[in-house]
Order: structure tokens, then sequence, then C-alpha cells
């Protein structure tokens, strides 16, 4: 995400249901600016260690590749994406 | 304990009465090393070769963002290379898995022997060829297969190294790593590793409770991510008895 100044990236979290092959399904679209950046999927399956967390399923762009911890939240992964975002 | 290490050997080489004459009259220490301890670690000056009699261990780098990377693993019977003496400082390091004996060859017992027994020479040469042979198929792992195959590979590739080593059972071998540590060696995260170890489970390839894996179908499993045992050259599946020995100097020892 290219940014000028301080203006600060608009992030929107679209529902989305995802193929994992697993029983983690539901899903947000990260969307930044207008642009689909990433995938995050909550983790549903029982022996998850952190069940009930989001994943950093995919990332786009600047994001790709990225290792992400897992996020209690979804605002704990919005502050974590918006970081990476922007980051020079 | 020097069975071990002329097992190893011999299921590359055949080895001379006088070669394991001078195996077994190595003074070797053997050392008990806890779990997740550093063996040696990158930066510094190899002085003995380890081998590794008992436990996991794994050779692994580690990147700024914290990120691990194993990039081989040694069972029992593994050297933690054995030429590594000859250069200057470890590029990467070496560190246990689960509990480990470990012993320490000190380099000038490995110069003299392999100076005065050239099938030792020779099966040193093989373990250092198979290690690269093994690097090369991780890199194929790596880039080429689906995370289940690649997974499953990883356990077939565990199951023909352990069982040369005898340690399986009925298909079922000891497995210390913790999924991070799966994740850390397949190039993958942790939810896809959980993720994959369940779907290999539900097709009933595998079954793993209390760090003890179980191939419940070795056939299928290999089939499943189409597992080719020849980069191991192990013995028992190799054209060994077809081989030429007679290189010059060999004196058709063995």
């Amino acid at each position: 995400m290219s940014e000028q100044g301080n203006v600060e990236t608009l992030i929107v979290l679209q529902p989305i249901a995802v193929d994992t092959a697993s029983p983690d399904r539901e899903g947000r679209l990260v969307i930044a600016n207008g642009l689909l950046v990433a995938v995050l999927v909550r983790l549903d399956y029982p022996e998850h260690d952190n069940i009930g967390n989001w994943f950093l399923e995919v990332g786009f762009g600047r994001l790709q590749g990225k290792n992400a911890p897992t996020f209690p939240d979804l605002e704990d992964a919005t502050r974590w994406l918006r970081r990476h975002l922007e980051a020079a | 304990m020097q069975q071990a290490l002329t097992r190893k050997l011999e299921s590359f080489e055949p080895l001379s009465d006088q070669a394991r004459w001078a195996l077994n009259r190595l003074v070797l220490k053997v050392r008990q090393v806890g779990a997740r301890q550093n063996l040696i670690q990158e930066g510094d000056k190899p002085d003995n070769v380890l081998l590794i009699l008992d436990g996991f261990a794994c050779r692994y780098k580690m990147l700024p963002d914290g990120q691990r990377q194993i990039m081989a693993l040694l069972v029992p019977g593994d050297f933690c290379d054995l030429n590594v003496f000859i250069l200057d400082e470890m590029d990467h390091s070496i560190g246990t898995i689960s509990a480990c004996k470990v012993v320490d060859v000190p380099r000038q017992a490995i110069d003299e022997i392999t100076a005065h027994h050239p099938s030792i020479a020779r099966a040193f040469w093989w373990c250092t060829l198979v290690d690269g042979a093994v690097l090369r198929e991780w890199l194929v792992n790596m880039g080429g297969r689906a995370p289940d195959q690649r997974i499953a590979h990883l356990l077939c590739e565990l199951l023909m190294r352990l069982e040369a080593v005898g340690r399986v059972t009925d298909n079922s071998y000891a497995f210390p790593l913790t999924q991070t540590e799966i994740a850390d060696t397949m190039g993958l995260s942790d939810v896809h590793v959980n993720r994959t170890l369940r779907e290999l489970r539900t097709l009933g390839l595998i079954h793993l409770k209390h760090r003890v894996l179980t191939i419940l179908d070795v056939e299928r499993l290999k089939a499943f991510c189409s597992f080719a045992p020849n980069y191991l050259h192990l013995r028992n599946t190799r054209w060994g008895e077809r081989r030429d020995l007679s290189w010059p100097g060999t004196a058709k020892e063995g």
C-alpha cells in the first residue's frame, strides 16, 4: 500500500466462507483501500492449539509469504495487518 | 556404542575385519544431551565430528525475524557432518529435538582411521554423499510437493531411515517433533501442519499419539506422495550386489 503522508489505510473485513480442506471455514476477505490484500480464517478445528484465533491464510502483495502469528480477535489482526501494510 | 557406528557404515560399505577392529578401538566419549539444546552453533569452530546414537537432532538456521528453518533431521547413526572440521566455522547450527545420546569423535581419530582404512574412508564419503542426496530430495520436497504430500514424504523417509538402524516396530517409530518443528522443517505454518496431519489421519494413512507415529498403510502412504527411496542409497534398497567393489586400492576388503 503506498500511502502518502499520514492518511490511514482503510481496512474492510468482508465475511466469506473459505475451503481450507479442514473444518476451518469462517473467513474474512481483507480489503485495504479497495484492494484484496489477505484472507483471514478462524481456527475452528478442535485440535488447533489456539482454537478460535484468526489465522492469516494467505497474503497478497506486501503480505505475500509473511509469517504472522495467529490473532485472538479481528482487532488484533487488523492492527497487525495495518502495521505491515503501512511499513515503509 | 561402536556397533552403531559400524552398523551405520556397513549399511553403505562392506568393512574388513581390520577396519572393524580399528573402529572398535576408537575411544569415544558418549554424552547425554537434553531435548532442545544446541550441540554446535552457527559461527562456532567445529572440532569434533558428532554422531547421534539415540534421539533426534536437526540442522537449522535462524532468520533475522526469528523464523527457523530446519534443513535436516539427524536420527540414530547419523553423523553431523563428517568433514565439517575441514571448514573454519559452522555455517548453521545443530540442536537436539528429543534427548539425545551423542558421541564426539575427535577429528584426529577420523584423520587417522581414514588414512589407514580405505573402506572406512569410502563409507564416510558415502555418508556425506547420502546427506547431500537427502538434502536434494528435501529441496524437491519443499519446492515441488503440495503440503500433504510433503509431510507424507518426510514420514516415509523417516520410516526407511529409522528402519535401517532398527528403530521401527510394526511400522511405528518415535516421532518427537512438535507441530512447530514439523512446520519449521517443511516450510509450512503450524496451522497447515495441523490440518495436513488431520487429513492424513482421516485418510487412514497414519496414527500419531503420544509422540509415536504409526504408518497404517505403508504402500498407500508411499503411493500418496510418490515416494522413491533411491536417494537414501540404503543397502537393502539398492543395487549393492551388482556393485563393482574392485576399486583401485580396495584390495577386496570385507
